[in-house]
């Protein structure tokens, strides 16, 4: 069972990079704040899977659920940016 | 200068989700020594709670829950309840932050004393963090300018 989501986990940790190239090349500001977004809820994933891999996923629920609460207030402290600068 | 949201969606879900945020700090606070947390990451997921209800409902409404003069009290608070702790170790004849000593007030056993010293700096950090998190957070985003009904 552990290899099975350690391939998982794998299989997501690329799946990151797919996303960061939308996060690094994508045309224009909003298709980078979903990217990241997007990436943040994968962040999420790796986390609690790793938490199954290690043996100790009621740790890993508490960083996850951090990361899912900083992910939500982060993307929103963005797009009020981009809202502020007009010009982007 | 941050103005507030009218959208609906975003200040509903704000409104439901500050007083979860802040239960989850103190869950951090309070299980410091068995999950991966403490003060001061505690301290932080407040002030993130406070920076949601910044930039979502703007600087004055979140000025009429947490005021200047607040945020003054809480980060001296945070730093009193430290220094305050170590110095009571050392006028019970120990060391800075001795927190053995700290049985001979409380009555109970030193490895107890011990937890609950540790518990009483991390709730000081939190203060400390919440208020200076937020504090940091409001200046910059205010450009460093008191509002206009705040002038006294």
């Amino acid at each position: 069972m552990s290899t099975f989501f350690l391939v998982i986990g794998l299989g997501l940790c690329i799946l990151v990079f797919f996303v960061l190239y939308r996060v690094v090349f994508g045309p224009g500001v909003f298709n980078r704040i979903a990217a990241i977004s997007a990436i943040g809820t994968k962040t999420l994933i790796i986390l609690l899977i790793m938490g199954f891999v290690y043996g100790r996923v009621e740790m890993f629920v508490d960083i996850s659920l951090v990361y899912a609460l900083l992910n939500f207030i982060g993307v929103l402290a963005a797009s009020k940016f981009l809202e502020m600068e007009k010009e982007l | 200068m941050i103005r507030s949201s009218e959208d609906i969606i975003i200040r509903t879900v704000s409104r439901v989700l500050v007083p979860f945020i802040q239960l989850f700090a103190l869950y951090v606070i309070a299980h410091g020594h068995y999950s991966p947390g403490g003060g001061f990451q505690g301290g932080v997921i407040l002030g993130a709670s406070l920076v949601l209800l910044l930039i979502t409902y703007g600087p004055k409404e979140t000025r009429r829950h947490i005021s200047e003069k607040s945020v003054t009290v809480f980060s001296s608070l945070g730093v009193l309840i430290y220094s305050g702790i170590g110095v009571i170790c050392l006028l019970l004849l120990g060391n800075y932050l001795d927190y053995g000593k700290l049985s001979g007030i409380l009555h109970v056993a030193p490895a107890e004393a011990r937890a609950l010293g540790i518990l009483g700096i991390e709730i000081g950090v939190g203060f400390t963090v919440m208020a200076i998190m937020f504090s940091i957070f409001f200046d910059i985003s205010s450009g460093g300018k008191p509002p206009e009904d705040e002038k006294e």
